[in-house]
């Protein structure tokens, strides 16, 4: 029988199978420091052990500090849930990349950086984000602190099987270094809506995607969970074999899975979709969120819309877009390039590798961020930062007056100092435009690498397209 | 089951607003109570009663995996939310680690329950009561599973 690539991993997963539901094994479990101290505290409340800290993996990356770490953690608070995660991880024999390990990072950057993230695996991490491990053509699940206390117990997950959306990109962008990943990812959102996703595991395909590389892929499975959906899904291929190819944990008997995978982690043709999306890159243009769900974007070149025109008569959608408009300060008619902007974050698991880094960077290159501007960089990993200071990166974004900072989740959720002020607005590179997501009372405008750079040399919001990014 | 209602009429309800990010740091669910609902309505935790149940729109919870979101509006009192829809990740840790119940409701009992009703509700019969209005309507039944992990009290406590 044809089976979706989705199936062919769930179903290689199934430990036990009953009335729906299923016990599935987990491959690769990756923790933190924010959801995982009650989990771990319901362990010992048990006397139960950790099943396979081998397969367990730890990092702290969304309360900790970006600015100098010789120095000790102001916030006590933080600076409890650090100790906690070392002590822990310690007490149950499980590998962590604390805050001074140079392979330290946000976890969704650094699982596919080691070479913990593989093709053909199941992957759970407790946080919403782990579907960017997808990428890799890994089923990648988030999941809660019960179920991570769960998972740490039993290395297995209980679940209901997903339906299958098949989304399909197709075409050439006119200019892929202005059009990126995120303004794909950004434009499927928009149409398809922030539950459009709900229920199913997307996969993305077409020839759009075969040219992405491995990192803008993972900015388009990364945002999966924004459209509702359990997780997203890319068929590896030879980009992702070469990826993976002697990292730290790639397996030694690499070559070997290379020729199984070659073989099997693809959707057989004739394999049905429970549900279909089709998209032409061709007219992408830059995106730009206006309101305070990842839905709520438009076009660079486009207006705020009037909330009676945006919700196309839904009373819920109108009464939904004046809120938003209300909260982001924005009149309908407003021209996005006419958005004078206070404060850019060009960080996040879904936009700081280094080919982030180095396409914002061209943006940067001899220019000034505008006096009115505070603007930051903070590298996904610490070696994504290692890589791109031996690029001379740091340099370029450090002269035209960014902070060049230490690796984190930093503003993308403001758990740490890293936070807007009430009433500034923001160009982000990260995930989530909610009310108060980057501070109480702060504005977030999602955006791509480069948009947010040129937003910051210009003060306000540009059209990267007239830019010559090549 | 009985409760008041405290009702947002908005759909995606994120957990960014449930419970904000900065106050993911505290373990003391008591204390995080008090944080419970602060990015979209201040006085939630003045207002809101031990039993009480939260009415909303579509994909209630969307956004982060944080458990901090159900356990804060469950140590606030709440002790269902009915919404149109929730998003997926919500409504498994409100039902995996037994903080309140994630109820679907239907778009007519949506507009018709308001802020301040008093409410019954018997997932036995899949059946909300309004005492105030004196009204009935339907609830969607939970999934079998589902059902029997509420039964038995969380993931935890359930045995196949
Ligand atoms: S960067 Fe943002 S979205 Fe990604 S894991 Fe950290 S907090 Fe979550």
């Amino acid at each position: 029988m044809s089976k979706t690539l989705f199936e062919k991993i769930w179903d290689s997963h199934i430990v036990v199978d009953e009335d729906g539901r299923s016990l599935l094994y987990v491959d690769r479990h990756l923790i933190h420091e924010v959801t995982s101290p009650q989990a771990f505290d319901g362990l010992r409340l048990n006397a139960r052990k950790v099943r396979r800290p081998d397969l367990t993996f730890a990092t702290m990356d969304h309360n900790v500090p970006t600015s100098d770490r010789s120095l000790p953690i102001l916030d006590q608070t933080s600076s409890v849930q650090i100790k906690a995660l070392e002590r822990n991880c310690k007490e149950f024999g499980i590998t962590l990349f604390d805050i001074h390990s140079p392979n330290q990072g946000i976890v969704h950057v650094i699982g596919p950086e080691l070479g913990i993230t593989l093709p053909g695996t199941t992957i759970v991490c407790g946080d919403s984000h782990t579907s960017t491990h997808g990428a890799f053509g890994s089923l990648a699940f988030g999941i809660g602190t019960s179920d991570v206390e769960h998972v740490l117990a039993t290395q297995c997950i209980m679940m209901e099987k997903p339906k299958t959306f098949e989304i399909k990109i197709q075409g050439k962008r006119k200019n892929p270094h202005a059009v990126t990943a995120k303004d794909i990812i950004m434009s499927i959102i928009r149409k398809i809506g922030t539950a459009g996703g709900t229920g199913t595991v997307i996969e993305y395909r077409g020839d759009t995607i075969s040219e992405l590389t491995m990192e803008q892929r993972m900015t388009i499975c990364n945002m999966s969970i924004e459209a509702g959906a359990r997780a997203g899904l890319i068929a590896p291929d030879e980009k992702t074999y070469q990826y993976l190819k002697g990292r730290k944990y790639t397996p030694n008997n690499y070559d070997e899975l290379v020729n199984d995978w070659r073989d099997n982690l693809k959707t057989d043709s004739g394999a049905k979709f429970d549900k279909s999306f089709t998209l032409s890159a061709e007219n992408i243009a830059p995106q730009v969120s206006w309101g305070t769900n990842p839905a709520m974007t438009d076009d660079v070149t486009g207006s705020i819309p009037f909330p009676d025109e945006y919700g196309k008569g839904n009373p819920e959608e109108v009464k939904g877009a004046t809120k938003a408009l209300q909260y982001m300060d924005l009149k309908p008619g407003t021209p996005i390039v006419n958005i004078v902007i206070d404060r850019v974050f060009i960080g996040s698991c879904t936009n700081a590798r280094l080919g982030d880094l180095i396409e914002a960077s061209k943006v940067v290159q001899g220019k000034k961020v505008s006096s009115k501007v505070r603007a930051m960089v903070v590298p996904g990993s610490q070696l994504v930062k290692k890589n791109a200071e031996e690029m001379g990166l740091d340099k370029i974004f450090k002269d035209a007056g960014f902070e060049w900072r230490e690796s984190g989740c930093s503003m993308c959720l403001g758990m740490n100092p890293d936070i807007l002020a009430a009433g500034e607005r923001c160009a982000s590179t990260s995930n989530r435009n909610f009310e108060g997501r980057q501070g109480s009372g702060g504005r977030t405008h999602l955006v791509s690498p480069v948009m947010a750079a040129a937003a910051a040399i210009n003060g306000h919001f540009v059209d990267v397209r007239e830019l010559d990014l090549n | 089951m009985k409760g008041s209602i405290i009702k947002y009429e908005r759909d995606n309800i994120d957990t960014d607003v449930i419970l904000p990010g900065p106050y993911l740091k505290i373990h003391d669910y008591a204390e995080l109570a008090k944080h419970a609902m602060e990015g979209l309505d201040k006085d939630f935790h003045k207002r809101v009663k031990p039993g009480d149940f939260i009415v909303a729109g579509k994909n209630f919870g969307c956004g982060s995996s944080r458990e901090h979101a159900p356990i804060a509006l469950s140590y606030s009192g709440v002790k269902a939310v009915l919404a149109l829809s929730f998003a997926r990740i919500f409504y498994r840790n409100a039902v995996d680690g037994a903080f309140l119940l994630p109820i679907e409701i239907d778009e007519s009992a949506y507009h018709d329950i308001s802020d301040g009703d008093s409410l019954e509700v018997d997932i036995s019969k899949n059946e909300i009561k309004n005492l105030t209005k004196n009204k009935v309507y339907k609830m969607k039944p939970f999934p079998e599973l589902i059902g029997k992990i509420i039964e038995a009290g969380g993931l935890f406590n359930y045995k196949p």
